[in-house]
């Protein structure tokens, strides 16, 4: 089996413009490229297979029959990429429903962690790490004095 | 017996087909639920049994002969699987439904809830058993597909966030397994596991680098390995505590459980070995870090999940007996462990109304048994014997030792820096959930007064579940319950479940057992 | 034994039953473990003394060299002893200790003798492994204990300090054992004793393993932790750091010396840390104005002793480390225990405070004293026979033994000196001081003090029978000349003499050092405390900056890194070697270059365009352009599918992009262009080429070449992609109708979002609420079509036919191009059709029913098909062939398969009704409940 040239160049070519609209914010953009990109998909599978008639048999002999498996495999693939295609879309639209755009927001968690360390600090609780020794805590909590163990920590 | 073997997979799905024809009728749809996921843990039980005694169990589905069908195999590695997952996933189950019944709201998403859920199960299982590689890819979109909308309950903002994230990394990794999949069939012709043996042992030795590498990178984004990693801690902790806690126990070590069907059945001798090892310790210590920086215990716990993968990795790239045994040892308990974690997580959500740490405190006396639940198994993912985690970690040491090589000492360093990272990690959380004073903005709750009377009790007996059941349902409390014993057991049963697992590694390395079971004439 | 460690674990798992039952008094029931332990170990000391020593073995995990094998030689007996002995009487002391009332009683005493427990084990163990878990499990308890009181920050940052370090050391020692081991195979120590290893990798196992000895037991530089785990309580601080957990790294340097001392590092490391600790720690405690603290710091001093002497390495050194761990043991648990009455009856134990305790608590300075001559090693007590023997043993060595000495005279005068302190701070008169007020003791209180303090004596006095206990263990040194005997007295010897200059010395030393200006100036040059709290602060941070630096939160981000990982590694992979086969071809017919053009340049543009109903007529485009090399291909099923697809895909879009603003934003879309096309071009070159690659390596012929004979004559049917689907890969079809029905699950639960209204989707009543809410619908004017009656009419007229087309195509579809998905997707078609035409009302019209029930029905009967071939004895999803003449319609040949396609149909059916409930009708409904004005607001933020 050759490689079909005009195959690899569209497959190259679909998954170099999926990919690029695949980086994108806008959830809709990020859609069209996880479309582009199963077609490319699609289309590799396509060349693991020899092209030829449709593979009916009586309609076409058998050794010029194209490759049905790799036809099974890609319907599987194009019905799944439908599913996910409805999913996405209902989730760009759920985005915009409730954030007024359908673009894809940084996660604040990750940003405040990022903020720390651009102050170059520690997670802030850190009840083992650094930090003053003040007992910021419940002063109630405790009934029995454990004399100055605060101290201890400081003479070792 | 071979009749069983599709069950796992089927017994969901019709499942989820009756759940859905029962819409709108949750108690119908929680009885069938609950009993297609009971005959799921037996059968796959019975299938551990009968795999450990006769070899693999190979169905050919349809009655088409391999190679031209599909194959289902279950070897003890698959069948041990199936049966830590359905024990999970049951007792995720039962833990769902009672937080959906003590949120008193039967129209909580609960009627899409179910049948999802067993889609998920469903998927799960098929990629385990699947003896193909297309199929594989299929049973990994149907789990993906369900954990999509399992994460997206609700539609809530951070929901949508998450989920979006979530579910675009994930599209991109079942394209990269798609085209692996077309590469792997235009350079061999056959997408069946145990054909493909014979045909990759006859590619190049750079055309089979490429096609393992390309599977390397699907499967480690759905690992989990640093640096594919990073999607992780930013979707799961928003899904309901359930949801995250079946996706942090299971879903990932789908990814595992490929890797190390992939890496020993299809492409033995370790030419990515060295590749594995580094990202293995990249993972495990990257990850941890991760862990010390959070102040939110779902995603402190998220952070470790990803570090305890590259225990995983580092038993399977180490290739040896030893250490892929340790490493399937080490997958059966961090699936229970990591799972129950997130259960008690989910509890302490409910009892102190978040999960962030500053905004936590006392809950060692407000609900001593609470405490014990994310203790025992805190500890125990941090290695500490004599639990399950201490009996892996030491494996890999084992084998790692006996590699005695410059990487493998790293690795065995990196392994025991990343316990005692762990445990500072789940210290912490202890230190300022448990045991600070509590926070003032926390539910006050009943039973605080009444636990404070009766003291830190240790043993979880009915007394204090009553006590605190006023608070947490005890169909939440009773599945943590079990899954904490669960893990526990697995300390118990280490002796007789390390033999398994060391068959089930033997077997891997040789290949010739999953290899005949398929093809019991010799391959075509 | 093991039955012993049983016991502690249940009575752990009752004992806040029990105080929950008796209050402070089930202490004394509970101390009856421990007890037991003690009265166990004393049955067993003939048989022990005459090495024989007790074995139990039970197996555990194998595979790693893992058992439950336990052994109590002298040394583990001379431990069990103390655990056992000291552990009943802390735990009787505690019973008046802790006041009833107190809240954290219950777990005290279960985390208490859980710990006992532990520590039992650990003297018994055999297998280093089972070792090392019982090691680690005394941390963990120790970690509780110390956080008995967790509300303040002190306490908890003591108990995390204590964890970590300890838990550092136990890592580092566990993977000297696993060395040890792994080179033994096995991991019975009485058996790699017998087979060491040699040259670096034994210096390497032996240093990891004295990490874990020198941070168990607070040796330089770990010391800090001790004196901050003071925040314990004191019965927890007598018992853990004082008699039994500190002790297990002195156990362990005592246990394996006997064969590690060969080992290159193992006598200097243990000699010089522990001289230094000893230093340090005496230095310090003679600066403590706490009395607790001061015997901590005592404590660590003494624990730098013992290692000195059992780190020295010869016969008669053990035999006096042996001496002296019993010793300290008693001595050292009194006098904290003391404090801890002191505590009590004057509420403070700031000597700065006390003054006249002696006249008013007597029995307890006699106590007190005891135990505090013991420490300062004057006779008859039991520290004076231990330090006799030791400083013997080293008088007789070599040069360095003498150093040594030296060093441990200096640190008995230290210990004199700090010994002083402790009783003249605890009980002298203090000019300028108020006599400190003082409740009354009771003897219930200090009576297992006492017991304690006279134990010490008994030692001291019994000298010769304690030798004869320990010499088995000090004979497992080679030794030339007949040892050393432990006595009370050997004459007047060099070593008395010297002993004498000790006390002597310590005496002189404290005189001069209660002047407040000498003390003051006394500072230490080290702080370990300050070291472990950067490190953790380094740790902290450098979390923070790690994870700050991968962790970006971003989508693009990620999805960037895989991508660069799929161009760096795969790509890599094919540039290194991949071989590039010489031969292609262009095309199989020149049409397919002007179909893969059209691709191409939709696909360009697509990525290019700002609008999005461009970019989704260009995605359309290039979908069909797909479509058109399938054909070409000789795919016509595919390509009839994708055809479907694609129109169904943009009946989609369509739906949802009236709904979004008419052009993307700009905001993200310039700043890294340039880096997003890179990478896409990159990633599209790697793709092509390993398509290329790959197309042309195959040399094996592919399995489908059997698949159109077995189509036909085991499937039944010619159209051998459709046989495929439904038949020879009809499991990963099932799996693919899964994928669809949670699809649209999941589409319904997110426009849906609460379950009452997605149960009511299908209600055709709904309608009724359409005619109230129209007029406003109508004014969005996007679909100002269905307003034309015809176009409903006709719509309506063809629906049927095109339903009943379906039909068709689905029964043929064996045969000919056609089947359940694209038979589906027609009928969905329709259903579309009619919903563009005319809202949800036709819709609801159209298909009366419930998406959610479709979708199951079809599940169910696609599954159903395959389990019905499971019940009739088939394989699951196995089709049979069935021909059979029916009077009117003549030979029938029919295939079971069919029933399975059928499912596939009504599951796509059901996708596309759901398709249009959520994303259409409820989108409709959704945008006239809350009003024009809201989203029109929206639109513009």
């Amino acid at each position: 089996m050759t490689p079909n040239l005009t195959y690899v160049i569209v497959i190259g070519v679909l998954v170099a413009a999926g990919v690029t609209l695949l980086l994108e914010r806008s959830l809709t953009r990020v859609l069209m490229g996880v479309i582009l990109l199963g077609n490319g998909a699609n289309l590799l599978l396509l060349t693991g297979g020899q092209a030829g008639g449709p593979p009916i048999v009586g309609t076409t002999p058998q050794e010029e029959m194209s490759d049905p498996l790799p036809q099974a495999m890609i319907l599987t693939a194009i019905v799944i990429t439908l599913g996910m295609t409805a999913f996405l879309l209902a989730l760009a639209y759920r985005s915009w429903h409730l954030n007024g755009h359908d673009e894809v927001q940084d996660d604040v968690e990750d940003r405040r962690i990022m903020d720390l360390a651009e102050r170059d600090e520690g997670p802030g609780d850190a009840d083992a790490g650094s930090g003053d020794d003040d007992d910021d805590d419940d002063p109630t909590g405790g009934n029995r004095p454990v004399a100055t163990t605060a101290d201890a920590g400081r003479t070792g | 017996m071979t009749y069983l073997v599709p069950l796992p997979v089927v017994m969901p799905l019709l499942g989820a087909a009756l759940t859905l024809l029962l819409l709108g009728r949750p108690r119908a749809q929680r009885w069938v639920s609950l009993t297609v996921l009971t005959a799921t843990v037996a059968v796959a039980a019975t299938l551990l049994v009968r795999s450990s005694m006769d070899g693999p169990l190979v169905v050919e589905v349809g009655g088409w002969v391999a190679p031209l069908g599909i194959v289902l195999v279950a070897d003890q590695l698959a069948a041990l699987m199936l049966v830590v997952s359905a024990s999970v996933t049951l007792c995720v189950l039962v833990y769902s439904i009672g937080q959906g019944m003590a949120d008193g709201s039967e129209e909580t998403p609960l009627s899409v809830y179910h049948p999802t859920y067993l889609v998920l199960t469903a998927g799960v299982c098929n990629a385990f058993l699947s003896g193909d590689l297309f199929n594989l890819y299929v049973g990994f979109e149907i789990l993906l597909v369900a954990s999509y909308v399992l994460l997206t309950l609700g539609s809530t903002e951070t929901r949508i966030r998450a989920g979006t994230t979530y579910v675009v990394v994930s599209l991109l990794s079942s394209v990269i397994f798609l085209i692996a999949i077309g590469l792997v069939y235009a350079s061999t012709g056959t997408l069946n596991l145990a054909q493909l043996v014979d045909r990759l042992d006859a590619l190049p030795d750079d055309l089979r680098l490429l096609l393992q590498g390309m599977l390397l990178l699907a499967f480690g984004i759905k690992a989990a390995v640093f640096p594919l990693s990073a999607w992780l801690p930013d979707s799961y902790p928003t899904a309901p505590a359930p949801v995250t806690a079946v996706f942090a126990g299971l879903l990932t070590k789908v990814g595992v459980y490929a890797i190390i069907r992939t890496e020993t059945l299809l492409f033995p001798g370790g030419r990515t070995a060295t590749l594995l090892l580094v990202t293995a310790v990249l993972t495990m210590v990257v990850g941890i870090l991760g862990a010390v920086a959070q102040s939110d215990i779902k995603r402190l716990l998220s952070f470790t999940l990803i570090s305890h993968i590259g225990y995983m990795l580092f038993g399977v790239g180490l290739t040896s007996s030893l250490g892929l045994s340790a490493a399937i040892f080490y997958v059966v308990h961090h699936i229970t462990i990591q799972t129950t974690l997130f259960l008690a997580a989910g509890l302490v959500e409910r009892r102190g109304g978040s999960t962030a740490m500053d905004r936590l405190g006392g809950l060692a006396r407000l609900s001593p048994l609470l405490a014990v639940l994310f203790f025992v198994p805190a500890l125990n993912l941090a290695g500490i014997p004599p639990f399950s985690g201490f009996l892996g970690k030491l494996g890999l040491v084992q084998a790692g030792i006996d590699d005695g090589g410059p990487l493998a000492w790293i690795l065995v360093v990196g392994g025991l820096l990343t316990s005692l990272l762990t445990l500072y990690a789940v210290a912490r959380v202890w230190n300022l959930a448990f045991w600070r004073a509590p926070h003032p903005d926390m539910p006050a709750g009943d039973d605080a007064e009444q636990a404070a009377r009766t003291d830190g009790a240790v043993e979880p007996d009915e007394g204090t579940a009553g006590q605190s059941g006023a608070v947490l349902p005890k169909l939440m409390i009773a599945p943590t319950i079990a899954l904490v014993a669960f893990g526990l057991a697995l300390t118990v049963v280490a002796g007789p479940l390390f033999e398994l697992s060391t068959d089930a590694a033997d077997d891997l390395l040789r290949r010739t057992p999953y290899v005949d079971a398929v093809f019991p004439g010799g391959a075509p | 034994m093991l039955a012993l460690v049983a016991v502690h674990a249940l009575t752990a798992v009752i004992a806040p039953a029990l105080v929950r039952l008796w209050g402070r008094n089930a202490l004394y029931l509970v101390a009856l473990v421990p007890g037991a332990t003690l009265v166990w170990a004393l049955t067993h000391t003939a048989g022990v003394r005459s090495g024989d020593p007790v074995v139990e073995t039970v197996p555990w995990v194998p595979q790693l060299g893992l058992e439950l094998a336990l052994r109590m030689g002298t040394l583990s007996w001379l431990m069990v002893v103390l655990v056992g002995g000291v552990g009943a009487l802390v735990l009787a002391y505690s019973a008046r200790y802790f006041r009833n009332d107190d809240p954290g009683l219950g777990r005290f005493a279960a985390v208490f003798v859980a710990f006992a427990g532990a520590m039992l084990g650990l003297a018994v163990s055999d297998d280093l492994l089972l070792l090392y878990v019982f090691w680690e499990l005394t941390t963990v308890f120790s970690y509780l204990l110390i956080g008995s009181d967790p509300a303040k920050r002190a306490s908890r940052r003591a108990a995390m300090q204590a964890l970590l370090v300890t838990t550092l050391g136990g890592l580092a020692m566990l993977a000297g054992f696993v060395m040890l081991g792994q080179h033994a195979g096995t991991y019975r120590w009485s058996e790699i004793a017998g087979n060491l290893p040699g040259g670096g990798y034994l210096t390497v196992a032996a240093l990891l393993i004295l990490l874990g000895a020198l941070s168990k037991s607070a040796i330089f530089p770990f010391s800090f932790w001790l004196p901050g785990a003071m925040a314990a309580p004191t019965p927890v601080s007598a018992y853990l750091h004082a008699a039994a957990m500190v002790k297990a790294g002195v156990f362990l340097v005592a246990l394996l010396g006997p064969a590690l001392a060969a080992a290159a590092p193992w006598r200097p490391v243990l000699l010089a840390t522990g001289l230094l600790t000893m230093f340090l720690g005496g230095w310090a405690a003679l600066r403590q104005v706490d009395l607790k603290l001061l015997l901590a710091y005592g404590t660590v001093s003494q624990l730098g002793l013992l290692m000195v002497i059992l780190g020295a390495g010869t016969r008669d050194t053990a035999l006096a480390g042996a001496a002296m761990v019993l010793a300290h043991a008693l001595f050292k648990a009194t006098l904290f225990l003391t404090v801890g009455v002191i505590d009590h009856t004057a509420g403070t134990r700031d000597l700065r405070e006390l003054s006249g305790l002696g006249r008013r608590a007597p029995a307890l300075a006699v106590v007190a004293g005891l135990a505090a001559a013991s420490m300062a090693g004057l006779p008859p007590m039991a520290g004076f026979v231990a330090k006799e023997a030791a400083v013997e043993a080293l008088l007789h060595g070599g040069v360095v033994d003498l150093v040594v000495l030296a060093g441990v005279l200096l640190g008995s005068v230290l210990t004199v000196a700090y010994t002083l302190r402790f009783l003249w701070g605890a009980f002298a008169d203090k000019p300028g001081i108020e006599a400190t007020e003082a409740k009354p003791l009771s003897w219930p209180f200090l009576a297992p003090t006492a017991v304690l303090a006279l134990a010490g004596v008994a030692v001291g006095l019994l000298a010769p029978a304690v030798d004869r206990l320990l010499t088995p263990y000090a004979d497992l040194y080679p030794s030339a000349e007949p040892g050393y005997h432990l006595a009370l007295w050997h004459g007047l010897t060099p070593a008395l003499g010297l002993s004498a200059l000790a006390v002597a010395g310590g005496l002189g030393l404290f005189h001069l050092l209660r002047r407040e200006t000498v003390r003051a100036s006394l500072r230490l040059p080290f702080d370990g405390a300050a070291g472990y709290q950067k490190l953790i602060a380094g740790v902290d941070r450098l979390a923070v900056e790690l994870t700050g630096a991968t962790q970006r939160g971003s989508l693009p981000f990620y999805l960037g890194v895989i991508l660069v990982v799929l161009v760096l590694l795969p790509g890599g992979a094919l540039l290194a070697g991949a071989p590039w086969s010489g031969g292609f071809h262009l095309w199989d017919t020149p049409l397919q270059a002007v179909a893969g053009a059209v691709v191409v340049v939709a696909a360009v543009m697509a990525a290019c365009a700002l609008r999005r109903l461009t970019a989704m007529i260009l995605v359309g485009v290039a979908g069909y352009g797909i479509a058109l090399m399938f054909i070409l291909h000789g795919a016509p099923d595919l390509a009839l599918t994708q055809f479907l697809v694609e129109t169904v895909t943009i009946v989609m879009f369509v739906l949802v992009l009236r709904r979004l603003p008419v052009k993307f934003s700009e905001r993200p879309i310039r700043a890294s262009r340039r880096g997003r096309v890179a990478i896409g071009v990159a990633v599209g070159a790697v793709t092509a080429g390993m398509a290329y690659v790959a197309a042309g390596a195959r040399v094996a012929e592919p399995v489908s070449v059997g698949f159109p004979d077995e189509a036909v004559s085991y499937g039944g049917g010619k159209n051998v992609v459709n046989v495929t689907l439904v038949d020879i890969r009809a499991w990963d079809t099932m799996g693919e109708i899964a994928v669809l029905v949670v699809a649209a699950t999941g589409v319904a639960s997110l426009i849906f979002r609460r379950a009452r209204d997605l149960d009511r989707r299908g209600d055709i009543p709904g309608g009724g609420r359409t005619e109230t809410a129209r007029p406003r619908w109508l004014t969005t004017g996007a679909t100002a079509r269905a307003q034309s009656v015809i176009l409903q009419v006709v719509t309506r007229l063809l629906f049927h036919a095109i339903v009943l087309f379906s039909i068709y195509l689905l029964f043929s579809g064996h045969n000919a191009p056609g089947g359940g998905f694209a038979a589906g997707l027609v009928a969905g078609l329709a259903l579309a059709v009619r919903y563009l035409a005319g809202g949800r009302t036709e819709l609801n019209g159209a298909a009366p029913v419930d998406a959610g029930v479709v979708l199951g029905a079809g599940l169910f009967v696609a599954v159903g098909t395959g389990v019905a071939a499971m019940l009739l004895g088939g394989e699951f999803l196995q089709s049979a062939l069935l021909d059979f003449h029916l009077p009117v319609l003549g030979h029938i040949h029919f295939v079971t398969s069919v029933f399975f396609d059928v499912g596939v149909y009504l599951i796509v059916v059901g996708l596309v009704l759901d398709i249009l409930r959520s994303l259409g009708a409820e989108m409709d409904r959704q945008q006239e409940t809350e009003g024009g004005a809201e989203v029109r607001e929206k639109e513009l933020v």
